[in-house]
């Protein structure tokens, strides 16, 4: 039983000596109850025999592995978020850095699956549709790392509900809600990380109540031991994906009512063996977790030395340290007279000019300078060139001639001779922004207009400004915009180029540009020589903590910038009720499909289970609040500190949803499925019977023996569970198609598929629209 | 197991309980009574006046809730005193009125100093001093707070004479007709009245009065509560209402010992109305009654726990609750629309905000020209029957996703982009409107009426354009289709086809029983009616339903309602935002119909407004691609980070600026976190060594059992160093003061619309109690023991000669106890702090004149924009 800590109650127990009272508690009514092993049915006696349930969860296991493989290799393309996944697997066999926001983990199992199946890294995963079998990839021992994992929760399951004091039969009942759920299997038979995640929670869940069992036998070996495997698979499922974290909050949550209840002069008379208890727990649960943590990471940046898609991403100094990348190996001090080309960031766009002017009035009605354009061009060009001049006295040589930081420069188009400029002119496109132009270099009347003051991003005073690696803001001196562009095109008079403006915000993030290459120094020399031959760049070295810092918090930064709209995002109330699936992958010719929604029977029962179990203690409440006790005591304690740990599971991975702006799918919601199936077994167990076993956990020779009493639900549990199974089976068989993806459907059978309305499936066929006239 | 282990629990022994004999000596007043001595240690252990009613101490908390008859905090009972005899008597006993009214009279002068001396709009004078114009000239208007604000703005310029001729521009000069000085000091009134609310609310709550002198000084000069207070605003209302919230809870919970008295009754029906007034002002005031309602659910479930109540007298509690806490302020609520909608009996700006049928009854408005029946041809302005519907509209704006054609929206406002044209069908050749002659003159054409199952085209009369629908999802409810105004005169398509569908009419019923599918003719009993015939518009190719939601649209729709084309399940009943009537109606060729219309009940026009109100309350989101200079975020509140310029900063004006006096600001944000800190580590003592200073006795050695050797840990356990009493005091005004801080705070961290720095304001108040309380916790209530200096003066005999020097003076200071001294040290520096911040920083209240640069070190913090 996993106790979670003593809730505080209301029985008048006053002199009773107080030691262990907890545990007296849980004894209270074993008196009432009288029981005669002889008069068991003879069915359920076997079944909870220790071979009887050796057998079940075999055979559990076998369908469970027979209903994840069957057919994995369909369908021979790539499927919804394996064009990422997929993508970092090969990434990993070739080395390339890349960014993702989730924990590399999953994704490490992926590539090492990948590689063992001898997956050589060609294949980018670039569209969903994308043939594997043309492109000769291992993809379906990729997948079957999935399909294990996934398959193996499912006694995991058991043993998480058997581990809890729950006959055979309940166990078997919260798997086969597992076993038999569209949802997971379809999210286990590809390549996504879920599986990975679900498989850990789940044992992280497991572990945790076998360390909680021991809780007599504290500080012993095995109390030890199932706390840091607690700790291990707490971090593995942390490292699989960012959702991993509400894993560690659960056990966090359960570990602090576990402590308060410690924390009791009656448990723990001396300060010190309180705080022997919470060190054992920080190092478990905290330092180990942390350290596993750290070193997926390690492996992770181990494994991918060279430059890759997830270079721009990363901070200038981290890209010096991966091989190959541009910014190492070009990388050069700028001096004042270079000329140079300048990229947009984000947009990667050329700053560009041209000697076509400003219409002098928009569509629109505004009037413009009529200034020669300055634009966002995407391609390189010699209009793309601009030299650094400068505003103060600068040394015949040496290093008084580099740009540096906080540097007031001018900008010179070289092809028309013009200097740039910007002043209170609305831009083409946008009446708030600054229009930018040229200005002859020798008309020096706007002179002050056409400064500009060089912001290097995160520099300090004095800095040298280099190509590549030296990112900057713009700042006009005069008026304190930023140069800054953005993704729209401007009209056909500027040949659909992109519009550059002034951001009135001087330390716009998305303003931010670099110098991609400098074309010619002051003399028209090429500058690479100036500095003398340079042995090849060897990439440098970076302390692995800064690393680890660093793609942390852009991990957090871009996780919380996933918000744009999905068709198939979803709200987090929808999901205990099925509302809405994903649409992951469709093949138009034989109106194949493969649609994540889960098992409308199991999910059902789960929601109605957990609105049982809710009633149950909030009537369990109430009625104590006036002093009458319905529920024995050792039935009341399994359902507040076992299912009532489930219930944190539950809520822990599913509450925080509510509070997110990013998009939400569905499948965020499995892990918490994965719970309610627990509690819909404990629900399942309170209503057949007033009974529980009990005890459960491992009992310590200095701790007075319990009365032991066992749960005995009859034949009622076996039928009820063979009933339920099938009738599970039976949904899951009649919504296969969309879970496999396979056989195609027709129109018709589309729409009987479509059990709710607002499943959006594709091939529906057309309701004849009655015309009324 | 000891079988009489559970008779113990209840064998309560009569003399473990202290008996208070009935005082022998009555004292008269002292302000010492006052003091720790007497509000910590020796109150709160039974009733003086009610020998039968004794407190019960529960020693078994670990297994119980604690018992409801306990004191739970609060200001203790208050003796009786005899009458005066003497002058001296007299005035003695009245000396705790005389710090109130003394701040009250501070209050006076800090409100209402120099009130008069910005002669020009300031801020948000310019909405509200309008609004308060509306009243006056009774025209209806719109806005998104609850009107009772408004309406005492409306009552202050009605007192002091304004006509209500002004339109309050921001920034202009008042007219010299315009009261505005009047109307201001009036509304500051409300803001002198906090101050001894502020007051009685410390000492409802059993505060030393150290702490209240605190309080109100505190609520006496914030700058920001006094800046707030001097203008024609709501906020000092609801800063008073709130304040008077917390005052009668307080209160009320100082009758909880005996239930159902009169004063009990009269304190909960005041909690409840002044809840229903605060949310009248702005709906702010849902926090506060949040507050009430959390006190009060933890209330009834102890009271739920306390198996000596007969359930008679639970129901009794129960019901005494919903009656006065949930009946009566939604009366109170209601109450103020109802006086709205009777003042505002003139049509108005705000019309198109409601249904047709309310404006119908408004004088002024001049639909009763309006022919009544619709024809084709006829130019009509289609509105939104659901609760909150506005008018069909387009405007030459497109969609910038989906089909990027013109966009088409639900407007709340009159203009002639509302307005359109019912056109016959594309199909329908045998018209004149024929596109292919282009004119569109129905006058040669027999007049033809619409009726169900017309099919029609919906046309925009500026643009010309076509309502019109495709299969394309539409911009925020991706599960319908987009609506969009397409084509013109001669171009379009099908989709441009809307089949008319009539439900019923208001006022007639069910109008489609006369129509006779066999005739040819149209009876007249049949045809649609302007204003109350309820239509619907099917796309005659998707067979979808033209709809408005609750949805508004991003900036680039101007925040305007969505209009999709909903799907409908066969049989499904109407969805509420599918059905639509004729507003205004122009057709040369109908004669104008006189018609009086019933009224439209209240309740609908309550539900009504309060909807529209919320819709436009969700659409006030911050705007990504504005800057807005005044508005702030919830965390740069607490520690002042941001400050707010409440008018032009030119060197000729008065300037004001909102920010608050830094010392409280901080000192109550960082009281919070401490207060945390504080209960937390109360919270973990209790759980380690159980509560009540050495509540728990020596257990008999019999009942220790098999469990020797920890028994006689158990002996020793030590408590927490509390009493029950302290115990409870300490949680009340921790739950009220952080609760309400709580309350008032993280709902502008989750809700998205823009949040500026008075929203901080009432949330304040609660910082505020929280200083005071923590102060109070840790220095004033503290017993000042006699200090062990062989020249004591006994502490209550300080009188007037032993202060009347000097030497005399320091010398008696130096002979008071050492905790007392300690508080006086306190007390001084916080009070000093506080106004000496005040004085430094007064101008941002009363007004800068001349150039800000020549007041120097205003700007404690970089952000703050005083100076540039």
């Amino acid at each position: 039983m996993a106790s979670t800590g003593k809730l505080r109650q209301r029985v008048p127990v006053s002199a009773r000596p107080n030691f262990e009272y907890d545990r007296i508690q849980e004894e209270e009514h074993t008196d009432d109850v009288f029981q005669n092993p002889n008069k068991r049915h003879p069915i359920e006696k076997i079944l909870e025999t220790d071979n009887a349930s050796v057998v079940v969860v075999a055979v559990l296991t076998a369908l469970a592995f027979a209903l994840r493989f069957y057919k994995i290799n369909h369908p021979d393309q790539v499927v919804f978020d394996e064009v990422h996944f997929g993508k970092f697997a090969s990434y990993y066999i070739l080395g390339e850095y890349y960014f993702d926001v989730h924990p590399p983990f999953a994704k490490l199992l992926f590539g090492l699956a990948g590689w063992f199946s001898g997956f050589d890294g060609h294949f980018q995963f670039e569209n969903i549709g994308d043939s594997y079998t043309q492109n000769h990839v291992p993809y379906v021992g990729m997948r079957a790392l999935p399909a294990i994992l996934g398959s193996l929760t499912v006694p995991v399951v058991y043993a998480i509900m058997k581990q809890s004091g729950y006959s055979t039969v309940i166990a078997a009942f919260s798997a086969a809600i597992i076993l038999f759920d569209n949802a997971h299997i379809a999210q286990s038979r590809l390549i996504l990380l879920d599986a990975t995640l679900i498989f850990f929670m789940s044992l992280t869940i497991y572990a945790y109540v076998r360390f909680q069992k021991l809780r007599y036998r504290e500080f012993t070996t095995e109390w030890f031991s199932w706390l840091f495997a607690t700790g291990f698979f707490m971090a593995c499922t942390w490292g699989s994906k960012v959702n991993g974290v509400l894993t560690v909050a659960t056990i966090g949550v359960a570990v602090l009512i576990d402590l308060w209840g410690i924390l009791d002069y009656k448990r723990s008379p001396s300060m010190d063996y309180f705080w022997k208890h919470f060190a054992a727990r920080a190092i478990g649960l905290i330092v180990i977790p942390f350290t596993i943590y750290l070193s997926f990471f390690w492996v992770h940046f181990a494994l991918l030395p060279t430059s890759g898609t997830g270079d721009s991403f990363m901070s200038p100094a981290f890209q010096e340290t991966l091989a190959g990348n541009e910014m190492l190996l070009s990388a050069q001090e700028i001096r004042y007279y270079d000329t140079v080309t300048m990229r947009h960031k984000d947009s990667k766009v050329y700053l560009h000019s041209h000697v076509e002017r400003y219409p002098l009035k928009y569509d629109d009605g505004r009037i413009s300078s009529q200034g020669q354009q300055v634009t966002g061009y995407a391609h390189a060009d010699e209009n793309n060139n601009w030299q650094i001049i400068p505003t103060k006295a600068l040394p015949e040589t040496g290093r008084g001639r580099i740009v540096r930081h906080n540097d007031m420069i001018q900008l010179l188009h070289v092809n028309t001779n013009t200097v740039l400029l910007t002043h209170d002119v609305a831009s083409p496109l946008m009446p708030t922004n600054q229009e930018f132009t040229t200005w002859p270099r020798d008309d020096t009347s706007r002179f002050n207009e056409t400064l500009f003051q060089l912001s290097l991003i995160d520099a300090h005073d004095g800095e040298a400004w280099k190509s590549k690696s030296g990112y900057f803001r713009l700042v006009h001196g005069q008026t304190r915009v930023s140069m800054w562009t953005h993704s729209k095109q401007l009209p056909e008079w500027a040949f659909r180029q992109q519009e550059i403006n002034g951001n009135k915000n001087p330390s716009e993030k998305t303003a931010t540009w670099f110098v991609e290459d400098i074309i010619a120094d002051e003399t028209g020399q090429d500058p690479k020589e100036r500095t003398g031959h340079q042995p090849p760049k060897v990439p440098k070295k970076m302390n692995f903590f800064r690393k680890f810092g660093e793609l942390q918090l852009l991990m957090l930064q871009h996780n919380a910038g996933l918000t744009a709209s999905h068709p198939y995002a979803s709200g987090p109330l929808n999901w205990p009720f099925l509302i809405a699936g994903i649409s992951f992958w469709t093949e138009n010719d034989p109106q194949k499909q493969i649609y994540l929604i889960g098992n409308l029977v199991g999910w059902w029962t789960c929601v109605v289970a957990l609105s049982i179990y809710v009633g149950i203690l909030g009537a369990d409440l109430l009625s104590r609040r006036r002093n009458s006790n319905p529920i024995p005591a050792p039935v009341r304690n399994r359902l507040w500190n076992s299912a009532g740990f489930f219930f944190v599971v539950w809520a822990v991975h599913y509450a925080p949803f509510f509070l997110m702006n990013r998009q939400l799918f569905i499948h965020h919601y499995l892990a918490s499925h994965l719970a309610s199936a627990l509690i819909a077994g404990a629900v399942l167990q309170f209503i057949l019977s007033e009974t529980i076993n009990h005890p459960i956990s491992v009992e310590a020779p200095t701790i007075r023996r319990h009365k032991r009493q066992y749960a005995d639900i009859g034949l009622k549990g076996p039928i009820i569970f063979v009933l339920f199974s099938i009738a599970m089976f039976s949904m899951f068989v009649f919504l296969a198609p969309l879970t496999y993806g396979t056989p195609g459907l027709t129109g018709d059978q589309v729409n009987s598929k479509r059990l709710l309305s607002s499943w959006t499936l594709h091939f529906a066929a057309k309701k004849t629209a009655e015309v009324v006239q | 197991m000891n079988p009489a282990g559970r008779a113990v629990a209840v064998d309560f022994v009569e003399d473990e309980f202290e008996e208070i004999g009935y005082p022998e000596t009555l004292p008269t007043y002292s302000p010492h009574m006052d003091e720790s001595a007497a509000a910590r240690r020796r109150l709160g252990k039974g009733r003086p006046d009610g020998a039968e009613e004794k407190v019960w101490f529960d020693d078994e908390d670990d297994f119980k809730a604690p018992s409801v008859r306990t004191f739970s905090g609060g200001r203790p009972a208050q003796l009786a005193l005899p009458p005066p005899t003497t002058l001296r008597e007299f005035l003695s006993q009245n000396m705790p009125s005389i710090p109130p009214l003394v701040y009250t009279l501070l209050a006076c002068y800090t409100r209402f100093h120099r009130i008069g001396l910005s002669p020009t709009v300031v801020w948000d004078e310019a909405h509200f001093g309008k609004f308060a114009s509306h009243y006056l000239k009774r025209e209806f208007y719109f806005d998104v707070h609850p009107p009772l604000g408004k309406m005492l703005v409306g009552l202050a310029g009605l007192l002091s004479g304004y006509n209500g001729g002004f339109d309050f521009k921001s920034g202009v000069d008042y007219p010299p007709e315009v009261p505005y000085v009047a109307m201001r000091v009036m509304l500051a009134t409300f803001g002198v009245g906090m101050v001894p609310l502020g007051w009685f609310t410390a000492i409802e709550l059993g505060m030393t009065q150290w702490a209240a002198h605190l309080v109100a000084l505190m609520v006496l000069f914030d700058v920001g509560w006094l800046c707030i207070s001097r203008f024609i605003l709501l906020d000092s209302m609801l800063l008073f209402f709130t304040f008077l919230a917390v005052f009668c809870l307080s209160k009320f919970h100082n009758q909880q010992a005996h239930p159902f008295d009169f004063d009990w009754w009269a304190w909960l029906a005041m909690t409840g109305i002044s809840i229903g007034l605060v949310t009248s002002v702005k709906m702010v005031g849902l926090f506060v009654t949040a507050l009430v309602g959390f006190y009060t659910l933890e209330d009834l479930w102890n009271k739920f726990g306390d198996l000596r109540l007969s359930t008679k007298e639970q129901a009794k509690h129960w019901g005494a609750r919903i009656l006065c806490l949930i009946i009566l302020p939604i009366l109170v609520f209601m109450a103020t629309f109802k006086i709205h909608f009777m003042i505002l009996n003139h049509s108005g700006p705000g019309d198109a905000q409601m249904s047709s049928l309310f404006q119908a009854n408004l004088h002024g408005n001049d639909f009763h020209n309006n022919p009544l029946e619709i024809a084709i041809g006829s130019k009509v302005t289609i509105k939104n029957m659901a609760f909150g519907g506005g008018l069909l509209h387009s405007h030459v704006q497109t969609y910038p996703t989906g089909s990027n054609q013109q966009q088409v929206t639900c407007y709340h406002y009159k203009d002639e982009n509302n307005e359109f044209w019912f056109w016959p069908a594309w199909d329908q050749k045998d018209t004149v409107w024929d596109p292919k002659y282009g004119s569109h003159d129905p006058s040669d054409e027999e007049l033809r009426f619409l009726k169900h199952h017309d099919v029609v085209r919906l046309v925009h009369v500026p643009t010309t354009r076509n309502i019109h629908s495709h299969p394309i999802p539409a911009p925020i409810t991706k599960a319908n289709w987009e609506v969009s105004a397409y084509g013109n005169a001669t171009i379009g398509d099908v989709q441009d086809n809307w089949v008319v569908e009539v439900l019923g009419d208001v006022v007639r019923g069910d109008v489609n029983r006369y129509l006779d599918p066999k005739s040819s003719t149209v009876d007249s009993r049949a045809r649609i009616h302007a204003l109350t015939t309820r239509l619907r518009f099917r796309h005659q190719v998707l067979g979808c339903y033209l709809s408005a939601g609750r949805t508004s649209l991003p900036q680039w729709g101007f925040k305007q309602i969505e209009v999709t084309c909903a799907k409908e399940e066969e049989g499904s009943k109407p969805a509420e935002g599918s059905i639509w009537n004729v507003e205004s109606h122009w057709n040369t060729r109908l004669p104008p119909a006189a018609r009086s219309l019933s009224r439209s009940p209240f309740i609908t026009d309550f539900i009504h407004l309060n909807i529209a109100m919320m819709t436009s309350n969700n659409a006030l989101i911050p705007d990504p691609d504005k800057e807005d200079l005044l508005a702030s975020k919830p965390w740069e509140w607490p520690f002042l980070s941001v400050g707010l310029r409440m008018c032009g900063w030119g060197d000729q004006q008065i300037k004001y600026y909102l920010m608050g006096n830094p010392i409280i600001w901080w000192g109550g944000s960082i009281s919070l976190i401490v207060a945390t800190f504080v209960a937390l580590g109360l919270v973990v003592r209790r759980q380690r060594y159980g509560g009540g200073k050495g509540a728990r006795k020596p257990a008999p050695n019999s009942l220790n059992g098999d469990s020797g050797k920890n028994g006689a840990a158990l002996v020793a356990r030590p408590g927490d160093g509390l009493t029950q009493r302290e115990w409870a005091q300490f949680w009340h005004v921790t739950k009220i003061a952080g609760g309400g801080w709580v309350l008032h705070y993280l709902p502008f961290l989750i809700m998205g619309r823009v949040t500026y720095i008075h929203h901080y304001l009432p949330t304040l108040y609660f910082a505020v109690l929280m200083f005071a309380h923590l102060l109070d916790y840790f220095v004033f209530q503290v017993p000042s023991t006699p200090s062990a200096n062989p020249h004591t003066v006994p502490t209550s005999g300080v009188s007037l000669s032993d202060i009347n020097s000097i030497p005399k003076m320091i010398r008696t200071f130096r002979a008071l106890p050492r905790m007392t001294r300690i508080k006086l040290y306190v007390f001084s520096l916080t009070t000093s702090a506080i106004v000496g911040t005040f004085w430094w920083f007064r101008a941002v209240a009363w007004g800068m004149e001349g150039p800000v640069r020549n007041t120097w070190g205003l700007a404690w913090r970089e952000n703050w924009n005083i100076y540039h």
